[in-house]
């Protein structure tokens, strides 16, 4: 019964979502991965609204075939509780009429199993489409690393042509992925071959220093937030407010 | 033989539960479990878990990268920045992430403060590391605040760390930011670790401007190779039995921590790591609801205590599912100690609370009486009090 019923209301909120996607037609930044997911997609969306630019994403991690919608929608997750998603339910379609839709979405990717990005894919076209790393997280529900890994081809397949790839160049994954379509590719890593690469200059009790290099230009950011994962996740908002700034989106 | 463990006793708190045991229609106020089952949410989660086949093997030890991440997020939207890869360790409760913490940190012999009254295992756990702990008297007074001048004088050349329970367990006192920046600015000054046990915080009554709020040390940046802050699923999200809980501070003493975690448990059993995966994720609802209760409760059983008023004192917690009276004026005088008092109302009439020296010497002549325990329990553990009492 529940498993009827969650593909019903998978489907349900799936050409909900593609209609008001093709009425707002708003420029979607997807960000699949492993990890760092959350990260970006908060990152991306402060650097942006400092720049005054309309992006929306939903604060929950909301990137499964159901969750993936939800956050479209901007609505709550019904989680075990049938009368919160009915209520769900009934609002979904209201979305529709929404006038102040946003811009630019945020939507965050999630992957748990086989032919997961094939299903999300096909409810959005992404303008960018940012992998932010591949590790062996989440492998368990696939037969081995191949699985996986033409989870993240597949994503790299289907983008369209107009689009920007955002990719990670530590990852050798990843940067091998690279050549399986023809569009336009950033890498951003530690990597002095990273098209933008990041540099630690300082940890201390107030967070890190970051040298940020692209091409000839080089500039310092301080973090708050600790970790790697948040360097790259400034390497990626930084990517995507210079290609949205330019497209004037 | 048993050198290590000669001083350690069986926390007075288990000590009752085993009293209590013997007579069947015993209400306990005594165990700190909330009334409420695991959320749905949260079950699912695990059964999904489950069935994937994802939970049959260990994790990282320090946790699942995904559920780390999860709490370097929500540890963010409360002002507190730590990288979930190197400083956060998902351990199993926090009673684990406590021994793991201060057996990295001391050496035997060192000396760790800890107010009095407070968490009764605390004590136990500094035994059990080789060190001394030293009860610091809390002001009743003043509520249960700290007494900064006691804890100056309690620092000694031994003294190695001052661990705290924020909300407190068994008073339900919420520290001031002044009062834990007082003990920071002490813990610069000596060159101390702050431990600070946070089990509690989301049980929070007061929402009042000029009432105390929830404050965490791991706050402040400058203190973040000072501070150890520990958080526990098991209050927050009814997850008692799944012993779940985490660890964070900064890199450098993270690392030394994880080198006993891993000789302690190896990892966090990863079927509870998928259940706080689920209260993280689907969680929040379900707190705001328990707060709600709690403070109902709260509210129920300090108006049972009022018509008590020639018996006991109180006051009034602002958080936990604690309250901590002051019995003055008890039925059996001649033999007059909490304990007693204790004993007494079990054996009398089967109402089990914990008596206040279980807590520390300060905690003599109260008990603790939880309300984490339903309305209906609370009622009849007072009409029992009541009669035993009207019998006087």
């Amino acid at each position: 019964m529940k498993i009827v019923f969650k593909k019903i209301l998978q489907y349900y909120l799936k050409y909900i979502v593609k209609i008001i996607l093709l009425i707002h037609r708003p420029f979607i930044i997807a960000i699949a991965g492993s990890s760092n997911k959350i990260f970006a997609k908060e990152k991306i969306i402060s650097l942006l609204k400092e720049k005054g630019i309309d992006a929306y994403s939903n604060p929950k991690s909301f990137n499964t075939e159901i969750g993936l919608p939800l956050a479209i929608l901007d609505l709550p997750s019904g989680y075990n509780s049938y009368a919160d998603w009915l209520s769900t339910v009934l609002k979904a379609p209201i979305q529709i009429f929404k006038i102040n839709f946003p811009k630019i979405l945020v939507l965050e990717l999630g992957i748990s199993s086989p032919a997961d990005m094939k299903f999300l894919l096909s409810i959005i076209k992404p303008d960018i489409g940012v992998i932010t790393q591949i590790t062996s997280r989440y492998l368990e529900s696939f037969k081995n690393i191949g699985e996986l890994l033409a989870e993240y081809e597949y994503f790299i397949k289907k983008m369209p042509k107009e689009s920007l790839l955002v990719l990670n160049y530590d990852n050798l994954f990843i940067r091998k992925m690279a050549n399986i379509n023809k569009n336009k590719v950033l890498f951003f890593g530690f990597s002095d071959k990273a098209d933008w690469q990041g540099k630690l200059l300082k940890k201390d009790a107030f967070g890190q220093k970051i040298l940020i290099r692209h091409g000839e230009k080089k500039e310092e950011y301080n973090l708050k937030k600790y970790g790697e994962h948040h360097i790259y996740s400034l390497l990626i908002s930084l990517i995507v407010k210079e290609y949205v700034s330019k497209k004037e989106v | 033989m048993f050198n290590r463990v000669k001083n350690l006793k069986l926390s007075i708190i288990k000590q009752i539960e085993i009293e209590a045991a013997k007579y069947p229609n015993t209400i306990s106020l005594a165990q700190g479990i909330p009334s409420f089952d695991t959320p749905e949410g949260i079950k699912k989660r695990v059964e999904n878990a489950l069935k994937r086949g994802v939970v049959a093997k260990y994790s990282l030890s320090p946790g699942l990268p995904e559920l780390r991440e999860l709490i370097e997020v929500s540890l963010s939207r409360e002002n507190m920045f730590y990288d979930w890869q190197k400083e956060i360790i998902v351990t199993a409760g926090a009673i684990e992430a406590i021994t793991a913490s201060i057996l990295a940190i001391t050496e035997p012999e060192d000396e760790i403060l800890i107010p009095d009254p407070t968490y009764t295992s605390y004590r136990e756990v500094i035994i059990l590391a080789g060190c001394k702990p030293i009860f610091v008297p809390l002001d009743e007074e003043k509520g249960w605040a700290f007494d900064l001048e006691a804890y100056k004088k309690a620092i000694t050349p031994k003294t190695k760390a001052i661990f705290y329970c924020n909300p407190n367990n068994p008073t339900g006192t919420i520290y001031t930011r002044d009062q834990l920046l007082g003990l920071a600015e002490l813990a610069e000054k000596h060159n101390l670790f702050l431990i600070s046990d946070e089990v509690y915080k989301d049980f929070i009554f007061t929402n009042q401007p000029g009432q105390p709020q929830i404050f965490s040390l791991a706050e402040i940046p400058a203190l973040r190779q000072r501070v150890i802050r520990i958080f526990s699923f098991s209050k927050a999200y009814a997850m008692t039995g799944w012993r779940i809980g985490y660890v964070h501070s900064d890199e450098s003493i993270i690392r030394e921590i994880l080198k006993v975690h891993d000789c302690l448990v190896t990892c966090a059993p990863i079927i509870s790591q998928y259940a706080a995966l689920g209260a993280l994720e689907m969680g929040e609802n379900d707190i705001r609801r328990f707060n709600e209760e709690f403070k109902k409760r709260r509210d129920l059983i300090c108006s049972r205590l009022d018509k008590l008023n020639n018996f006991f004192t109180y006051i009034r917690p602002n958080s936990t599912y604690f309250i901590f009276p002051k019995i003055i004026n008890y039925f059996n005088k001649k033999n007059f100690s909490s304990w007693q008092f204790a004993l007494d109302l079990l054996n009398k009439i089967q109402v089990a609370v914990v008596p206040g020296i279980a807590f520390g010497p300060k905690g003599e002549n109260h008990v603790r009486m939880s309300f984490g325990k339903s309305e209906k329990d609370i009622n009849e553990a007072f009409a029992r009090i009541e009669k035993i009492i009207e019998a006087l």
